[in-house]
């Protein structure tokens, strides 16, 4: 179906249920359903999936050990990071547990509880006492596996680590997955057994009858339906106060991270590697970020924790650039500054509480919010997404399992992890697999078709490149962009002055060279005969 | 898969170095060249470089880029070199194997005899220096600029600032304001431009383009597409001072922040690279730390003129063919260090000793009125009068014929003032 | 009435600022030069100053949308921007040859506007 076709398709007039938000929770959710019925819906305003939080978020899977006793954040964290290899199967994505190097340096604990030691009780407070707290913090968590470590196997695990460090704790429950690569998977998933996802669908209202909720009203037309999951992110106060199924606040905050060249960094740190701090010494809301790798191997610093007024608010400050250097600059001194390729910012989603709010609303039955998913809800999400599951249980929806049931999502082809027999043989078949469109990544031609083409179609340069990484390397897409940017339009069947980088507003082009030239001239003329 | 291709050398990247490289390997005698390119045609960033300017060394001619480039292109279409066109290389082995892929052949397998590495530079994009801001349309490096206007036919913005002084940045405030476009200003971090004096005339004074110099953006504002950026002034630790700030209205910003030799394939085949330079550490022949792979052009170090590119890249041509026919013999092993005001030279190590060698380098600060010496164990073997040196322009000086032999510990290339002017 | 006009030399790194002092259009005195070049360069800038034009056009059924083109030589200065303009409107017919005549005698000047590269045909 081309692009058109498919934008212009109807929206159905029910839906048995209906997932407000195609972010990575709203599309767990709609993967899950889907095992029991195939009538969900996912709606999202924008016109990817993955557009908020999803999209730029640190892609780490944490254990747990960071959060706070007692809440449900790291009770779902603990579980959700537990879940997490099932999670992922039959997704194509990648994932893989690097583990969590927790540093324990001169700056873990404050100046003036140090004061009050002597030489010897400081030496067994950082060797021994932090270290044994933070494994009896996770045991008491139920996180399994952490072992303390000298400040000689600190170094062996980590050569890059600052020389001041003293001791470790090594948490090997810590992953890392590609967010909106999994987004995008789960989604597909959900499609092959029978979801439909509509994009650049605003929800506006909702048509609630004796307290139950009957309908979803959006910018396209309305949806008839009795169970409405909100999973809108930053927007879900909003989505909730919609259907008076509200009462809960989201703040924005966002959060900036670096990323570095995978060829200078590659190694560079091989587990996720974070300072520890006491409690009640942390500056921000943030768990601190850390120094990790990503799945494809860059070094990434960060994130920052910076409360925003706007809800679109993705910007980068030269105070939290300057924030991630200094920080990093003494955990790992010689880090390589100089091979920054990118910055990014995104989106959080907390509620003044700090914690999730998962629950199935006592205002409207049938609507249930899946609300204040901040980090680590990446990590907490199949738990979140089992939660769910038993609300719409307790609700009295009967969940009986499909025979049907589609276990496996294809994952779309990467030419650069193929051997050079399997290349040659798609190169026979299509010659388009042959062109190499972006070469820092070796993305070619036929990827950014397929990703195009795909079930939930790539419109623009950023669906092409969270699909297929072109313009993620190190000259951000300066050599490839006129290239992707003219497959666009050919596949999209557009002028490539239409081609836009993030939808509505974002052209790449402003039109063709002479057009402004020959434009002045009509303008100059239509002067003169006019005066 | 298809079988192993065994040509005398293969030249990576048909811009002016791998152009001027495979002639000259050709000249010298080789058989079978292959040059692989990863663009649709010959001539690298030349047929973009549309201003003239080129030449004045090797042609005595001013000639436009595409016009230089074309000056090659004809011989290489009459020499019998075999061009691979849109065609990728994805691996290089220390062994000078290869791996290269194009939509015709499929994967190519190649054990040439010689190597010759010549991919160029790239452009430094917003977050190697690190803008802060949004991520919207309308951030372009002022090269991808350029390839838009002048071979895509395409217009990246109508109303445009230009963050950089740098050469390219001069010439696209000029090609910009020629199409119709809008050029606010040119904004540069540094107290004195980057560029060549004939384009701030001839690019900005000819256009009243202002050049705000000791500036630098500060925010880049636009969710969807650049609304306009703060630009701000900056103290001499290159900070911005507060309260200098200036919000201006544009929807474009085109970077000219510098261009990085690009040596991802280098690095894959073990090449050692220089701090400085950023390229292959190479000798007097171009002939890298991997034995029978030679690098020339811009991916050794970033040129200001193609008529050193094109130089570079005759010998290193020249180079590979002396390796491949067993003629290449190592004398000994002597480097080539920078002395005063002196921030690298190009090459880096001497190990023929036999012939007279051409040294390019670039000094430290700017100085009137110098003397440019090379010495060989401390004696003089070239010395020459310069009026004026500055960081943009690079310098050449040479070693004579006969100035080296085994014996010799190191050469050093210093630029001093000239004592009988001063 | 004599007045002072300020050009920057652009044939060597010196760049002189050369201060050129006219009456009437008739130059009296250069001075700030460094060199004979820097005077030559200046006189010519403020009595006839010259550019070599190069812009683009456009080309149909070529396997680019555009080709470079140039002035064959200099022409005024004060022609520049009326040269791309007056080639804005001009559309070529691939192939196209290197140094084939895109507009003879532009704006009167006697200088040809030439493509400086060769553009074969799109092959469909």
């Amino acid at each position: 179906m081309s692009f058109k076709a498919r934008n212009c398709q109807l929206l159905p007039t029910r839906a048995e249920i209906v997932v407000v938000g195609a972010g990575v929770i709203g599309c767990a959710i709609a993967r899950e359903l889907t095992r029991y019925t195939p009538d969900v819906l996912v709606l999202d305003k924008e016109n990817d999936v993955a557009c908020g939080a999803s999209k730029a978020n640190n892609a780490e899977i944490h254990s747990g050990i960071g959060e706070d006793p007692g809440t449900l954040k790291q009770k779902l964290n603990v579980r959700g990071n537990r879940m997490y290899d099932e999670f992922v199967r039959g997704l194509g994505v990648e994932f893989k547990r690097q583990g969590l190097l927790i540093v324990i340096t001169p700056r873990s604990a404050p100046p003036e509880l140090l004061e009050r030691m002597n030489e010897e009780d400081r030496r067994r407070f950082f060797t021994e006492v932090i270290p044994r707290g933070i494994v009896n913090f996770g045991k008491k968590a139920g996180i399994t596996g952490l072992r303390i470590l000298s400040r000689e196997e600190v170094f062996e695990r980590e050569p890059n680590v600052t020389r001041e460090a003293l001791a470790g704790v090594f948490d090997p429950n810590y992953g890392m997955v590609c967010p909106y690569k999994l987004t995008i998977a789960l989604v597909e998933h959900a499609v092959l057994n029978g979801a439909k996802v509509f994009l650049n669908t605003e929800v506006n209202g909702f048509r609630v009858e004796g307290g139950r909720v009957r309908a979803v009203i959006t910018n396209r037309g309305e949806v008839e339906t009795s169970l409405v999951i909100n999973a809108a992110g930053v927007f879900a106060d909003e989505v909730a106060d919609m259907a008076g199924a509200g009462g809960f606040r989201i703040h924005p905050r966002k959060g900036a991270t670096l990323l570095f060249d995978r060829d200078v960094t590659s190694e560079y740190v091989r587990s996720s590697v974070a300072e520890f701090r006491l409690p009640g010494m942390k500056k921000t809301k943030s768990k601190g970020g850390g120094a990790m790798p990503t799945v494809e191997g860059n070094l990434q610093l960060g994130p920052t924790a910076v409360e925003v007024e706007d809800k679109y608010d993705t910007s980068i400050s030269a105070e939290e650039i300057e924030e991630i250097f200094e920080r990093f600059h003494y955990l790992l001194p010689d880090f390589p500054r100089d091979a920054v390729i990118s910055a990014f910012s995104g989106i959080r989603a907390p509620t003044y509480e700090e914690d999730f709010v998962i629950e199935a609303s006592d205002k409207v039955f049938g609507f249930v919010n899946v609300a204040g998913i901040q980090s680590p809800g990446l990590a907490s999400a199949p738990a979140i997404v089992e939660m769910v599951m038993g609300i719409i249980k307790d609700l009295g929806w009967e969940l009986e399992e499909r025979k049907d049931f589609i276990p496996e999502r294809p994952a779309p082809i990467k030419f650069s992890e193929l051997s050079n027999e399997e290349r040659h043989r798609l190169i026979m078949e299509d010659p388009r697999w042959g062109h190499v469109v972006c070469r820092c990544e070796t993305v070619t031609e036929m990827e950014v078709v397929n990703a195009i083409h795909s079930i939930i179609p790539a419109t623009d340069m950023d669906g092409v490149k969270r699909r297929t990484r072109t313009g993620m390397g190190r000259c951000q897409g300066s050599f490839c962009g006129h290239r992707v940017a003219a497959i666009l339009a050919r596949e999209l069947g557009i002028p490539v002055t239409e081609v836009t980088k993030s939808g509505e507003g974002s052209p790449i082009y402003v039109g063709r060279t002479k057009d402004l030239l020959l434009q002045n001239d009509l303008r100059g003329e239509r002067l003169v005969d006019e005066g | 898969m298809t079988k192993i291709l065994r040509p005398d050398a293969v030249v990576i990247g048909a811009g002016p170095a791998g152009l001027g490289a495979a002639l000259a390997a050709r000249e010298a005698g080789l058989e079978e060249i292959f040059l692989l390119e990863r663009d649709f045609e010959l001539g690298g960033i030349l047929p973009q470089c549309i201003h003239d300017g080129f030449g004045s060394i090797v042609f005595d001619q001013v000639l436009t880029g595409p016009e230089y480039a074309q000056r090659f292109i004809d011989k290489v279409e009459r020499s019998g070199i075999e061009v691979f066109l849109d065609t990728m290389v994805l691996e290089l082995r220390s062994d000078r194997s290869l791996v290269a892929v194009n939509s015709r052949d499929g994967v190519l397998r190649m054990e040439p005899g010689a190597v010759v590495l010549a991919m160029g530079c790239r452009e430094r994009t917003r977050h190697q220096v690190l803008i802060p801001g949004y991520r919207p349309a309308g951030v372009i490096c002022a090269g991808a600029a350029q390839r838009y206007i002048n071979i895509e036919g395409l217009m990246p913005g109508r109303r445009v600032v230009i963050l950089g002084s740098g050469d390219i940045g001069l010439i696209m405030a000029r090609r910009f304001t020629l199409e119709g476009a809008e050029v606010e200003g040119v904004y540069e971090i540094m107290d004195h431009p980057g560029g060549l004096t004939r384009n701030l005339v001839q690019c900005l004074h000819d256009f009243d383009i202002p050049l705000h110099l000791s500036h630098t953006v500060t925010f880049i504002h636009g969710r969807k597409r650049v609304e306009a950026v703060t630009v701000a002034k900056v103290n001499e630790n290159r900070k911005p001072i507060p309260g200098t700030e200036r919000l201006v209205e544009c929807d474009t910003l085109v970077l000219s922040v510098g261009l990085i030799p690009e040596n991802e394939l280098s690095k894959k085949a073990g090449v050692v690279l220089h701090p400085a330079t950023g390229g292959p550490v190479v000798d007097e022949l171009m002939e890298t730390s991997v034995e029978g792979i030679f690098a020339c052009g811009n991916v050794v170090c970033v040129f200001d003129l193609v008529d050193y590119v094109t130089f570079t890249a005759e010998v290193a041509g020249r180079g590979a063919a002396e390796f491949v026919q067993g003629r290449r013999r190592w004398r000994g092993e002597v480097p080539v260090r920078p002395g005063r005001n002196v921030r690298f030279v190009v090459p880096q190590r001497l190990r023929c000793l036999d012939r007279e060698v051409e040294l390019y380098f670039r000094v430290q600060r700017p100085e009137r009125s110098v003397r440019v010496r090379v010495l060989v164990d401390g004696r003089v073997v070239h010395s020459r009068k310069a009026r004026m040196v500055r960081p943009p322009e690079m310098v050449r000086a040479s070693i004579p014929a006969g100035a080296l032999n085994e014996g010799v510990r190191e050469v050093v290339v210093e630029v001093t003032p000239d004592e009988k002017e001063a | 009435m004599r007045r002072k006009h300020d050009f920057i030399c652009i044939n060597c790194p010196l760049s002189c600022t050369v201060e050129l002092f006219e009456e009437n259009g008739e130059v009296q005195e250069v001075r700030g030069n460094e060199c004979a070049v820097g005077e030559k360069y200046a006189v010519t800038e403020y009595l006839d100053p010259r550019r070599r034009v190069t812009t683009t056009v456009r080309v149909r059924g070529g396997v680019l949308p555009v080709v470079p083109v140039a002035t064959s030589a200099p022409v005024p200065k004060r022609l520049v921007r009326e040269v791309v303009r007056a080639l804005a409107g001009v559309e070529l017919q691939a192939p196209v040859e290197m140094g084939q005549v895109v507009m003879p005698d532009i704006l009167g000047t006697g200088v040809d506007v030439v493509t400086t590269r060769p553009l074969p045909a799109k092959r469909d």
